[in-house]
């Protein structure tokens, strides 16, 4: 005979405790990062200088947030990175739908495209500047091929690689033209733009830093980390340095939470 | 024997059909001279081994294919493309994934002019035939095998098809869920008593649902026999005259070889 045994896999109490150290796990290196960055800063003079103090840090984060220099600067970095991306990644969207829908656009664009993309962003700041000086439109610009690029490319991918089986329900069910790219081509292409746009955020946050570093001054993250390397203002670098990561880290969050909720159907398994 | 009912009308028609595909520059036979009447609520098996052009036959009925030679006619009507007068399932339920369950069955009248309201009721109406109900919302992801399998049915189903074409639709599935999806199309069939033709390499499921069982021979793919199946529905598995038929169907693929 068998006796069917059951065992009880609900958490106790120990599971849950366990579970929430566990869910730490990411803390342990910054925190020690910086217990031994303020070991480091306490040990004299020059130390004190390259390792700013965590409160000094500190300080001077509520005095620029109250006096407006890091929320001037970080609001124009955001709202560079935002008009780059938004040109960027329309036209990447557009060009890749292009090349995926029209034979002649992919024969005529895609050679030309693939060789651009092989220099590296950086690359072309000489030329850019030559061509269009050292102000803000150089900035736009950078940001917006940053968002382009990887646009163009995964918008292309995901409408050339929709599946035949989709496309044969279409038929089968005499979907008109547009309905077939309403319900069939458009959702099928979706993870793979999303997959692009995610890729142009990340991008255009990190590119829209470096050409403020590289072009002439005007408000942003990357001249307040430049100012204060030149006034020697260690714990100003720092911040911009923090500044910049956390605010990367949040949006790319904050984007890949909005791809789970419109792609809540896709199969992670 | 009086003549009293009159044979009913040949719904399906298919009279001398050919068809090539072209690989490498050379001709190669799919289908030579296939001549099959399918009448009005009958329910029709294909079986043969692989590359006997079982597949490639239905998909020339439903349309999805239409470069042949000889005629195939519904109702009279020579058929060169998709209509909804043919409602088609596969091997793989081929469900949208970005469509709940609800929203995949109403897509097979995307392009009707039905009132939403009709529409709804027809769609929740073949989910509850199916025995989806409560899984409306759900995506594909969710179903299993089986369920999804349904799911397909009844979007086939929802635009009220004269005939459904079903190629291999129960051969992905594990043996007990394809035994209670048989007993399931059986009784949608005696409900509905639309035509079906079934493709499977299941010479049991052919025999248990089929009034005929059109058995095929490879390369090139034609008819070898056509074996009647006369019990009426639906049927017991255990009936030994459902055995007989079975056995002599097997032999006859496996050309008298013993397995």
């Amino acid at each position: 005979m068998n006796t069917a045994v059951l065992t009880d896999i609900r958490p106790t109490t120990g599971d849950r405790i366990a579970k929430f150290f566990l869910g730490l796990r990411g803390f342990v290196i910054p925190i020690l990062a910086l217990v031994a960055w303020q070991l480091a800063s306490q040990q004299g003079a020059v130390q004190a200088y390259v390792f700013v103090p965590l409160d000094g840090v500190f300080k001077s984060l509520i005095e620029h947030f109250a006096d407006g220099e890091i929320p001037i600067n970080w609001l124009a970095s955001l709202g560079r990175t935002a008009s780059g991306f938004a040109i960027g990644g329309l036209l990447g969207v557009s060009l890749g739908a292009l090349m995926a829908t029209f034979r002649p656009v992919d024969v005529l664009v895609n050679p030309i495209y693939q060789a651009i993309r092989q220099v590296p962003l950086l690359g072309y700041i000489p030329l850019i500047s030559l061509w269009f000086g050292n102000g803000e439109p150089s900035k736009l610009l950078i940001i917006s091929l940053a968002a382009f690029y990887p646009t163009v490319l995964n918008t292309y991918e995901g409408l050339k690689h929709i599946d035949a089986r989709h496309v044969a329900v279409g038929r089968i069910f005499l979907a008109s033209r547009w309905q077939t790219f309403r319900h069939i081509v458009l959702p099928g292409a979706l993870p793979s733009v999303f997959t692009g746009l995610m890729q142009a955020v990340a991008f255009t946050w990190l590119s829209s830093v470096g050409s403020e570093l590289f072009f002439n001054p005007g408000p942003g993250l990357g001249n307040m980390m430049a100012n204060g390397q030149a006034a020697f203002r260690m714990e100003v670098v720092l911040l911009a340095v923090i500044i910049i990561g956390v605010t990367g880290y949040v949006t790319n969050l904050i984007v890949s939470k909005i791809a789970d909720r419109v792609l809540r159907w896709r199969n992670v398994r | 024997m009086p003549f009293e009912t009159p044979s009913p009308t040949a719904k399906l028609s298919i009279q001398s059909l050919s068809k090539n595909y072209v690989i490498d520059q050379k001709a190669l036979r799919v289908l030579l001279n296939i001549d099959l009447d399918v009448h009005e609520g009958e329910f029709v098996s294909i079986v043969g081994r692989s590359g006997c052009g079982k597949s490639t036959l239905l998909r020339l009925v439903s349309g999805l294919e239409n470069d042949y030679s000889g005629t195939i006619q519904l109702d009279g009507k020579v058929i060169n493309a998709p209509s909804l007068d043919r409602g088609m399932i596969f091997q793989d339920p081929s469900l949208l994934p970005w469509m709940t369950v609800r929203e995949n069955v109403a897509f097979a009248l995307v392009n009707q002019n039905i009132p939403k309201a009709e529409k709804d009721k027809r769609v929740l109406d073949l989910i509850d035939l199916v025995g989806l109900k409560g899984f409306e919302s759900a995506y594909p992801k969710e179903l299993s095998g089986g369920m999804a399998q349904r799911a397909a049915i009844a979007r086939a189903l929802v635009s009220q098809p004269k005939v459904l074409l079903l190629d291999e639709p129960l051969g992905a599935l594990d043996a007990l869920t394809r035994l209670r999806l048989q007993n399931e199309l059986q009784r949608i069939w005696l409900q509905h008593r639309m035509t079906m033709i079934m493709v499977t390499h299941d010479v049991e499921e052919a025999v248990y649902l089929g009034d005929r069982v059109v058995i095929m021979d490879p390369e090139p793919g034609r008819i070898r026999r056509i074996v009647d199946v006369p019990l009426a529905h639906p049927r017991d598995r255990a009936s030994p005259v459902l055995h007989a038929i079975r056995d002599e169907v097997l032999k006859d693929l496996t050309n008298g070889v013993v397995i």
